[in-house]
């Protein structure tokens, strides 16, 4: 009955096979907030944030740089590509790196490095738990950070979250099968999840079995990092928008596996952290201006956006770099001091934002 | 564009005209001329009193006072047949054509011989359709045919009638840009043949492409009338809206009161397509919020409220999807809907609304049959009387006891009649499409502070509505929808008249 059911709502486009997208209005309602942020650090993909010892860090590619000083000066390098980063209580900042590795920089488990595994290889996120443990969101089992596009166009869930102990470096798994984990936040007694390819904000509580509870679905774009700010609020950055065109193609199984198969991933039908600059790309961000704004008929593939919520996981408001914005691609943003602070990593850029007043 | 040629007497002259219903006046004085072989474009929001203008030339209505003149001749206009005497015709939105009949029957309608020879009809259409270069099989029946071939069956019927003036109410609101050309390149020839055509508008491109002059009509008063060369869209606009005597009533949104924050999502629509009336359309609802829906008629907006409440349906492929509290939806009849909270209060109360010879109380107890709290078959009359007591006196309708029927009641106790049908089904979700249409302004204000109070406690309430106040003074939030689709969000402390209507209109 199932299968039946499955092949008419295909026919039909219902149900599962819908391509329907939802809509960003209310808290989601577009805006220029992010491009009219003074810019602070100009780097090549910057794209986590953390606060630690030495202020307000950032990665970009191999390097750690600070947000505070002029210019983004370099306090630490690496061999291989940053893939995520997390202040540590103590002020000292645990690195991932894109080859599965976890070091340590500063603070008491300073110069320590904790292997890649074969469970844990794509490190996309991390945070400080409680009990000087580590969060890790380890976002496929197949494929590494930078290799996100493709892990979306296979349609993984095979993404796990992991408490890491750094003195003893046993790895205890919180949730498995989750859709590119790429965002962790911890709650008293549970831990929140971005699943990215899932569109959604996912619950995991201790002993709790199989899949997590979802405490925010069906959101308009690809969700990545959280973070908890002073008054409570939560931020969250989305990387990249859904489009119905990209839905369609993840739909289409055969067109999916020849497009993975036989065309350059910078090419793919698949949203992107910046987009529209090469004129091989397929067709996007044609559209009308209208009031000034660009209306794009064919919707582009990368935007910006961040989202703040509540703390029940509500959205209530947003920050926006439209389809013709410079501020597209935002991989992490925080609060700190009354301002929010976000790296767009599709156009390079580590600004800031008053968030003060921001409309609900 | 083409200038008519200027002739001292107007082909139709309107003098001093003024309409009332029940005191009520719909047209306020009007002075109109109408040139010969002119395209006259008449514009104004909806209520402005463009149709009852229309209606009085056509024959529908008769003014209450004023004059008419054609080709310098006092005329008095008793009924259609006497317009389709004086070569007055009308081309409506919804066409008045008989659907089971054939397209030849439907020319000939009212104009039949006494021995009418159905094979000869045919050829005559024929060639009529062959002289204005129309692609209309006359031995079609009308319910077969698309709608622009059915505009082009009102047009020849027009034309067959050697009418001197046309009036073309919203000609391409269903049109396709190729078929806007064609009855565009028809208007230009029959503006040469010397016919005067009236066109009613709400595309403001097409006024401003097609006409020679315009006049501009708001609150049923004439504001101004010019060559349209001397027009823009922004000019036009203002003429329009420019109504310091509404927003003095109705006050503005963001005038001392305090905008309700919203709630938990109620509603996500998300790409939701119907042929092309609503057009891939999203939006959401959130509850304990007054969200506003303006646009203008043919904006999509009722029926996508209807295919949300399951009166209609939408696109059987590739429909889009609609979301209640987060879970998918597709309504089969608008009892599935209640059943799930979601209530839609009429725009058409006469029709869909009410049933007119029952009584108020049994009117009331429909709403409560149909909840998800019937008892299916078994009905009470104590109950009714019960509930018919409580909400009468709840929502203040005005009426000597429940056993009242609602056609003895006004317009505004008709309307909350119908409002506290939907409302003893304990919704969610209300809609209100249009909820002050053709009702007193007391009673606006109870319907108004109704909605409010819903909003308060805790609903999701979407109010559609034409009037462009009403929007702006009840809505927490607002959406403008044009050629069917939700195009603008606005805050109503962003809102105002020119921002919502340019957002309706471009």
């Amino acid at each position: 009955m199932n299968l039946f059911n499955n092949a008419v709502d295909r026919w039909l486009g219902r149900g599962d096979a819908s391509i329907a997208m939802p809509p960003m209005d209310g808290a989601f309602r577009p805006n220029d907030l992010l491009d009219s942020a003074p810019a602070i650090v100009e780097t090549p993909a910057p794209d986590c944030l953390a606060v630690t010892s030495q202020g307000l860090v950032v990665s970009s590619q191999r390097s750690l740089l600070s947000v505070d000083k002029p210019g983004g000066a370099p306090l630490a390098a690496f061999d291989v590509e940053i893939s995520a980063l997390a202040g540590l209580p103590d002020g000292g900042a645990a690195v991932g790196l894109i080859d599965g590795r976890i070091v340590f920089v500063g603070g008491e488990h300073g110069g320590k490095t904790i292997e890649a595994s074969p469970e844990v290889r794509c490190v996309t996120a991390l945070a400080s738990a409680q009990g000087g443990a580590l969060l890790v969101a380890n976002g496929s089992a197949s494929n590494g950070p930078g290799a996100w596009k493709r892990d979306l166009m296979e349609k993984n869930a095979s993404g796990s979250v992991w408490r890491i102990d750094p003195a003893s470096r046993a790895h205890t798994q919180l949730a498995g099968n989750l859709a590119y984990p790429y965002g962790v936040l911890e709650e008293a007694a549970s831990v929140v999840v971005a699943e990215s390819w899932r569109s959604a904000l996912t619950r995991i509580s201790p002993g709790a079995s199989g899949r997590g509870e979802p405490v925010l679905e069906n959101l308009p774009a690809y969700p990545s990092r959280l973070s908890r700010g002073a008054d409570n609020a939560i931020w969250l950055a989305l990387f990249a928008p859904r489009r119905q065109l990209v839905e369609f193609v993840l739909r289409e199984d055969r067109y999916r596996r020849r497009m993975i198969g036989e065309v350059e991933a910078d090419y793919w039908i698949a949203p992107s952290l910046r987009a529209g600059r090469t004129p091989l790309a397929p067709t996007q961000q044609g559209g009308v201006t209208q009031f000034g704004l660009l209306k794009p008929w064919s919707p582009s593939w990368s935007y910006g956006l961040v989202a703040r919520l509540d703390a029940a996981y509500r959205p209530n408001a947003s920050l926006h770099s439209r389809a013709n914005g410079r501020r597209h691609g935002v991989t992490s943003c925080l609060s700190l001091d009354g301002r929010l602070y976000f790296c767009a990593k599709g156009d390079g850029v580590v600004a800031s934002h008053a968030y003060e007043g921001l409309a609900s | 564009m083409t200038v008519a040629p200027q002739s001292e007497t107007p082909l139709l002259a309107m003098r001093n005209v003024t309409k009332e219903y029940r005191g009520v006046a719909a047209l306020k004085n009007i002075d109109f001329d109408l040139r010969r072989g002119e395209v006259h474009a008449l514009l104004g929001e909806n209520g402005a009193g463009k149709s009852t203008l229309v209606k009085i030339l056509s024959g529908a209505v008769a003014p209450t006072q004023g004059e008419l003149s054609l080709e310098g001749q006092r005329i008095q206009i008793g009924g259609p047949a006497d317009a389709r005497r004086y070569g007055i015709a009308m081309v409506y939105q919804e066409t008045s054509l008989v659907p089971s009949l054939s397209v030849a029957q439907n020319l000939y309608l009212g104009d039949e011989k006494f021995f009418n020879r159905l094979r000869g009809t045919y050829i005559e259409a024929q060639q009529l359709f062959q002289s204005l270069n129309f692609p209309v099989d006359p031995t079609a029946i009308v319910q077969s045919l698309g709608t622009a071939k059915r505009q082009m069956v009102e047009i020849a019927r027009a034309v067959r009638l050697a009418a001197k003036i046309i009036i073309f109410d919203e000609p391409t609101a269903t049109l396709t840009p190729e078929e806007k050309h064609y009855l565009f390149a028809l208007i230009d020839r029959l503006r040469k043949d010397q016919v005067s055509i009236i066109f009613i508008s709400h595309a403001l491109e097409e006024a401003l492409e097609i006409s020679d002059r315009i006049t501009i009509l708001r609150d049923g008063a004439h504001v101004v009338t010019g060559d349209a060369k001397t027009f823009s869209r922004e000019t036009i606009v203002r003429h329009m809206v420019g109504r310091s005597l509404s927003d003095e009533l109705y006050g503005r949104a963001a005038d001392g009161r305090t905008v309700r924050p919203p709630g938990e999502k109620i509603l996500s629509v998300q790409n939701l397509s119907m042929q092309n009336v609503v057009r891939n359309t999203s939006f959401s609802i959130f509850a304990g919020q007054i969200t506003g829906v303006f646009g203008l008629v043919g904006s999509g907006r009722t029926e996508t409220a209807k295919i949300i409440a399951g009166v209609t349906k939408r696109d059987f492929f590739h429909g889009g999807e609609v979301r209640l509290e987060g879970s998918p939806v597709r309504y089969r009849t608008p009892r599935d809907a209640v059943g799930d909270g979601v209530v839609y209060v009429t725009e058409d109360r006469k029709s869909e609304g009410l049933f007119e010879t029952m009584s108020v109380a049994e009117n009331i107890y429909v709403g409560q049959i149909s909840s998800a709290e019937s008892r299916g078959v078994m009905t009470s009359m104590s109950e009714m009387r019960e509930l018919a007591a409580s909400w009468t006196k709840k929502i203040n309708v005005k009426t000597l006891n429940s056993d009242a029927r609602v056609i003895e009641l006004s317009g505004g106790n008709q309307q909350k009649v119908v409002i506290a049908k939907a409302l003893v089904q304990k919704p969610k979700l209300v809609i209100f499409d249009e909820p002050t249409r053709g009702v007193d302004v007391g009673a606006i204000a109870e319907i108004h502070n109704l909605i409010a109070t819903l909003a308060d406690d805790g609903l999701a309430v979407i109010v559609i509505s034409s009037y462009l106040p009403e929007i702006l003074s009840l809505s927490d939030r607002i959406l403008v929808s044009r050629q069917g689709r939700i195009v603008e969000e606005l805050s109503p402390g962003e809102a105002t008249s020119e921002s919502v209507m340019f957002a309706a209109v471009y």
